[in-house]
């Protein structure tokens, strides 16, 4: 009686706990494409290591442009009423700002400040798992405004396009641009959503697509990929840890060099074994594991959102 | 008499069978054409369904039913730059998936009428032996996807996480 009872809790447990298991919920966020920010003026330049780059002002955008804010604001609207609300753009730019601020004045009683790596500043922007970019162009024939448009859902790992919608209005004499901004994007919207959804259809049919990179600590140990460990080589354990843990053992090694390995197209599960739901992190960790407990080798992962990671070998 | 009656009974039985089977014949070869007839108001679709009938009256009847079935499974050809095309809201195996759901759906008096609502009068011609009666009809595509997903007939976008 007793075996019985244990049993059916174990079972009631179990199955509650597959029942509340969700894979980890992907951020969107709508910003305007770089086309659109050069065009407009709204972009800064900043020197990489002595290369001049161009970059998309998004603060001084939403502060000078009605439009881009009316744009953003109906295509959050518009997700929030298919059930996916949206990061935006403007709070998240300005919790970045607030956090930084607050960061900056936190200290100790002995006064330390908070540890922060060049890493971390580099994380430091306005980021999600995918971008909808979003740009338009009203062209004007005698009085009347034709208005272009095109809208991009990319994921910010694989840079894939997931989505898009694109195409222009009917002339119009009277329209202001907000209107007919409104009008295109209105249209075009269950287009976009549609492929948005096909998207995660796929994405629970054949797990979440990631990028992983594996490098080499350059500290002197003498370890790297082509390291042998029990007559196999580094760079063979990863790969045949890959071709386990994906999902139909799919995933592409791109390029391979003594110092490193890149896997693209990796399909990871959603949810580990253990109803976890499962992130690029959390699969690198899984990797990490495995090198230390089989062939005591320290390993450092470093992840970019839900799709990314990095496994660093040779120490923490 | 009690015989004349009973023949008499018999014969409407037997009539509004065969009208109902006829609809639902109808219903069944979903014979129908669906256009874009301009933008709707936000969380709608304005279409043109062309409905095919030997009666023109049933033909105008199925309007409704066919603009509602349209939308869930064929989608909505766009018309030049009047109005873009959109996607049908479910793919054809959801039909077979669920369906008991579309079965009683579409029925007579079914749920389908809910979400739709014909404007302007019909246009009717006739194409061999048939009718061909056009309807703008104006369907309630947001509530009616909200609707489905709620019943577990659609996935909505943030099923699963």
């Amino acid at each position: 009686m007793k075996r019985i009872l244990i049993f059916v809790t174990s079972l009631l447990v179990a199955v509650s706990a597959m029942a509340e298991s969700h894979a980890t919920k992907p951020t969107l966020m709508v910003v305007p494409s770089d086309a659109w920010c050069s065009e407009n003026g709204y972009v800064q330049d900043f020197d990489n290591q002595g290369t001049v780059e161009r970059i998309p002002d998004y603060k001084r955008a939403l502060q000078s442009d009605q439009n881009l804010m009316l744009a953003i604001s109906k295509i959050n609207d518009m997700m929030a009423d298919r059930g996916f609300p949206l990061k935006d753009l403007e709070s998240n730019l300005k919790s970045i700002a607030n956090r930084t601020a607050e960061m900056n004045v936190t200290t100790s009683k002995s006064g330390s400040t908070i540890a922060q790596s060049p890493l971390d500043m580099l994380k430091n922007t306005a980021k999600a798992d995918i971008i909808i970019q979003l740009g338009w162009s009203v062209s004007e024939t005698g009085p009347k405004k034709t208005l272009t448009y095109i809208l991009r859902g990319l994921d910010s790992y694989t840079d894939k396009q997931i989505a898009g919608a694109s195409g222009s209005g009917a002339p119009s004499m009277s329209s202001e641009v907000p209107v007919l901004l409104e009008e295109a994007v209105v249209d075009k919207m269950d287009e976009f959503t549609g492929r948005l959804e096909e998207y995660f259809n796929d994405l629970f049919d054949n797990g979440r697509e990631g990028i992983f990179e594996v490098r080499v600590f350059d500290n002197g140990s003498g370890l790297d990929l082509e390291s042998e460990f029990g007559g196999t080589e580094l760079s063979e354990i990863i790969d045949d840890w890959m071709h386990q843990n994906t999902v139909e053992h799919r995933y592409s090694q791109s390029e391979a060099s003594e110092n490193y390995m890149l896997f693209e197209q990796v399909r990871m599960p959603l949810m580990d074994e253990k109803g976890k739901a499962m992130t690029a992190k959390v699969f690198a960790d899984n990797l990490r594991k495995y090198l230390k407990q089989t062939y005591q080798i320290e390993s450092k992962t470093a992840n970019r959102g839900l799709g990314r990671a990095y496994l660093i070998i040779g120490e923490k | 008499m009690k015989k004349i009656v009973l023949f008499l009974v018999t014969v409407m039985a037997a009539t509004v069978c065969m009208a109902k089977s006829s609809a639902d014949k109808n219903t069944e070869q979903w014979k129908y054409d669906i256009e874009c007839a301009g933008v709707g108001a936000q969380g709608t679709y304005l279409v043109k369904v062309y409905s095919y009938s030997k009666s023109q009256a049933k033909a105008q009847k199925q309007a409704i039913k066919n603009a509602v079935h349209g939308v869930i499974f064929k989608g909505v050809m766009g018309k030049g730059r009047e109005c873009n095309s959109q996607r049908p809201l479910a793919k054809a195996e959801v039909a077979s998936q669920h369906q008991d759901f579309f079965d009683r759906f579409f029925a007579e008096g079914g749920d389908y009428a809910k979400y739709a609502s014909a404007t302007g009068a019909p246009e009717t011609s006739k194409v061999g032996k048939e009718y061909k009666v056009g309807v703008v009809v104006s369907v309630q595509k947001d509530q009616l996807r909200k609707d489905l997903e709620d019943a577990g007939v659609l996935r909505g976008l943030s099923s699963g996480f």
